[in-house]
């Protein structure tokens, strides 16, 4: 399955909305919407990954860097909805501890 | 196969918009194997990491060159091959970052030793990397008694 990524805005945070396979292949694009939120120094970053059946070390590492550019300018990048198999990911590479994971959308909003 | 290994071998080109249909073809094989699902992603994160290993560092992102992968099942043990035909890569120069020092990339290798048993980079007779991928899993009456 393809990339797909839909962003929306509510009150100060910027929300992507992520579906598919974010991996080599797609991970440019995911890139490229959290550079569109980043350039504005959205103040809260939710990275909606309900929709995410599969990350690979590509996708990583795209989101690390998303969250080392956040932190650059004191924002908050906020990952919520992962599946099971996605989170295993994250604590496969011991990055669950590093980013901020929230199992609820409205929780990621705060 | 007449050694008595059951699987699929497929040729892949070195471009990473065919992952997608190679994971498809990964998860079934291995659910067909007989692996519950949670081991069948975690084959598939390797195979992904290892293929993507090839087309970025063995052929430069060239999107017309030869993978060979092979998904091969005998004695309760998992095999996959992943062949190449590029630039041999030197084990002793493959090394994954220390995960304390967090920053995008350099996790590909330590994610396949993660969740497989043994991962080995070798040179092939063609002057290629084969990385050889091995996971075992118990017995089980469907695993192992399927046809060839």
């Amino acid at each position: 399955m393809a990339l797909d990524v839909r962003r929306e805005e509510i009150g100060e945070a910027v929300v992507l909305n992520v579906e598919g396979s974010v991996d080599i292949y797609s991970s440019p694009e995911l890139r490229g919407e959290l550079k569109a939120a980043l350039d504005k120094q959205a103040p809260r970053i939710v990275i909606d990954m309900t929709g995410v059946s599969f990350i690979d070390s590509s996708g990583l590492a795209t989101l690390i860097e998303g969250l080392q550019k956040v932190k650059g300018y004191a924002g908050d990048l906020y990952l919520c909805e992962l599946s099971q198999t996605v989170l295993g990911v994250f604590q496969l590479a011991n990055l669950d501890h590093i980013f901020t994971i929230k199992e609820s959308r409205e929780a990621a909003l705060g | 196969m007449r050694d008595g290994r059951r699987g699929i071998c497929v040729v892949l080109s070195s471009d990473v918009k065919f992952l997608g249909p190679m994971r498809t073809m990964v998860r079934e094989s291995c659910g067909l194997l007989g692996f519950e699902a949670a081991a069948c992603e975690e084959i598939v994160l390797a195979v992904q990491e290892g293929c993507a290993n090839v087309i970025r560092h063995c052929y430069g992102n060239s999107t017309d060159r030869r993978i060979d992968l092979w998904i091969l099942f005998h004695d309760h043990e998992l095999e996959v091959q992943i062949r190449d035909y590029g630039t041999f890569v030197d084990p002793k120069t493959i090394k994954s970052r220390p995960l304390e020092d967090v920053r995008p990339g350099g996790l590909g290798v330590h994610l396949m030793k993660k969740v497989m048993d043994e991962v080995k980079f070798e040179q092939n007779e063609a002057g290629g990397t084969t990385l050889t991928l091995r996971k075992r899993v118990a017995a089980t009456d469907e695993n192992e008694t399927g046809g060839s």
